[in-house]
């Protein structure tokens, strides 16, 4: 259980001229909460999109759950569950077809995916809506459903990217406990991505990411402590000089 | 595989649920035979030993399955748009099953659009094809819709939005459908334009449904012109080619990283 369940090293990534990401080094271990805290541009969807074999790295490499992100596509996307800034789910589906159709993606057998659907349904308190199109739903609703999709395959390692963006707050709240709840039943790793600085404070660790460069990294105790600050945001603020931006962006 | 048959599912609730296009895809080829038909049939009359109508049917069964086939591939479109593209990119299986899944979609829809449009067009026009004949038919369709689909993916995951992929879909479909043989012989035309057809896909597939259906005809002139296996092959080529180029489209970045892009300040 010591094993990283990501471990990066110098990885980076441009997109033509730009340079979405230098040469980050990241290490998250089994169960970890981690959190990447950024402003918008920071780097943090392109750091989840590597880890996530979805994009090739300019330089650098990355194990995600002990498989190499570049030459083990299928193993690490085995491994891992996505949950997207934007909802990826067909509008014109049901929550329950929208499910099916992920699970046969995931090649889960039937026998095992329709259990699984519903015990997912009923702890998304998503059961009465099975049956009513995505389209229907309320944006809290999509993203718990697409919470639901994201875990359905028990991936051993889930990624969030900006899971709360948009979202009410009480709406929040609730995603919130969800999380804790998952990883208190199963161990996951999870990665956060957030501009939220109160989101990031319950992660076990939180490195801070500015302009595709790490800035930060540790509990975000030691980091208030390092920075000689009381809040996260002041740590942002002590890194960049500059504060959160933009609370709704993406 | 599991996958395979989830994106194949998906297509086809997809499409049970969009009424006007389950109607367009029955009433088009009817529409053509009636107003094409009519005025075709008057300029051939008493010159011909077949009737137009009945010359018509084979190009008919082949525009259903290019419609149905093609215009498939639209959903890849609104999955990239509506980001379910990345679900499934993000799922555990190779860029070539996904090209794969989509394209067998695409096919068993032309395929099954063409098959209820074959029982209500057949009897209309008088044609009884014989076994043999169905058969060869049913193959027909099957490979057209599998080059079809091939090469509507290619298309989708080359043109990013939806109104750009529209543009598209009606500067290919209509060169291909008059020169694929379904209105007039390819044999009549020029060199040059000649040669273009037999760049076409579906020029294969109408020659192959007009050896299944216009067999009594041969004689006449009006049957298939080239050997069987060359248009299986051809097709075949088209399919493995397309769905290739499609695996590679797909699996390109562009696809999944706007967000990461727009992320830049």
């Amino acid at each position: 259980m010591t094993a990283a369940a990501i471990d990066a090293r110098g990885l980076g990534k441009d997109f033509g001229a730009i340079r979405a990401l230098g040469r980050l080094d990241l290490e998250v271990r089994e169960g970890e909460f981690f959190g990447l805290l950024g402003p918008n541009g920071a780097g943090k969807t392109t750091t989840v999109h590597l880890l996530a074999t979805l994009l090739a790295p300019s330089r650098g490499a990355a194990l995600v759950a002990g498989h190499d992100v570049v030459r083990e596509g299928l193993a690490v996307r085995r491994s891992i569950g996505l949950v997207f800034q934007d909802t990826t789910l067909d509008r014109d589906l049901t929550i329950a077809e929208n499910l099916r159709f992920a699970a046969r993606l995931w090649s889960l057998p039937e026998r095992v995916a329709r259990p699984r659907i519903d015990a997912l349904l009923r702890q998304f308190e998503l059961l009465e809506r099975r049956d009513d199109p995505v389209r229907t739903l309320s944006g809290g609703l999509r993203r718990a459903v697409d919470i639901a999709r994201g875990i359905l395959h028990q991936p051993r390692i889930l990624f969030l990217d900006e899971p709360t963006a948009g979202l009410d707050p009480r709406v929040r709240r609730s995603l919130w406990e969800r999380i804790r709840a998952l990883r208190a039943a199963s161990g996951l790793t999870v990665l956060l991505t957030t501009h939220y600085v109160e989101e990031a404070e319950p992660c076990d660790r939180v490195a801070v990411l500015d302009r595709g460069e790490l800035a930060a990294l540790g509990t975000p105790a030691e980091l208030k402590r390092t920075a000689g600050v009381d809040s996260l945001e002041e740590v942002f603020l002590a890194h960049t000089g500059r504060r959160m931006a933009d609370p709704d962006g993406g | 595989m599991r996958a395979v048959y989830g994106i194949v599912a998906r297509e086809f609730v997809r499409f049970s649920r969009q009424r006007g296009r389950v109607l367009a895809s029955i009433g088009r080829p009817f529409v053509w035979l009636v107003f094409a038909g009519a005025g075709f049939a008057a300029v051939f009359a008493g010159r011909n030993q077949i009737d137009y109508r009945v010359y018509m049917a084979p190009g008919l069964l082949g525009m259903v399955v290019m419609f149905g086939s093609l215009l498939a591939a639209l959903s890849t479109v609104t999955d990239r748009e509506a980001g379910v593209l990345r679900m499934v990119l993000v799922a555990p299986i190779r860029r070539s099953t996904i090209a794969f899944g989509k394209t067998l979609g695409a096919t068993l829809l032309g395929t099954a659009q063409a098959l209820v449009v074959a029982g209500l067009l057949l009897p209309v026009v008088h044609l009884r094809p014989t076994l043999a004949g169905a058969l060869l038919g049913l193959i027909a369709v099957i490979l057209s819709g599998l080059a079809m689909g091939a090469l509507g993916l290619v298309l989708a995951a080359s043109i990013r939005s939806i109104e750009n992929f529209a543009g598209v879909m009606n500067f290919v479909i209509f060169p291909m459908l008059f020169l694929s043989g379904a209105l007039y012989p390819v044999r009549h035309l020029g060199v040059v334009l000649r040669a273009v057809a037999y760049a076409n896909p579906l020029a294969y597939g109408v020659d192959l449904l007009k050896h299944a259906l216009l067999g009594a005809w041969v004689e006449a002139g009006y049957g298939g012109e080239l050997p069987v296996p060359l248009d299986c092959a051809a097709l075949a080529v088209f399919a493995i080619v397309g769905l290739a180029l499609a695996a590679s489209l797909l699996g390109r970045e562009g696809g999944v990283t706007r967000t990461a892009l727009r992320e830049r300040p």
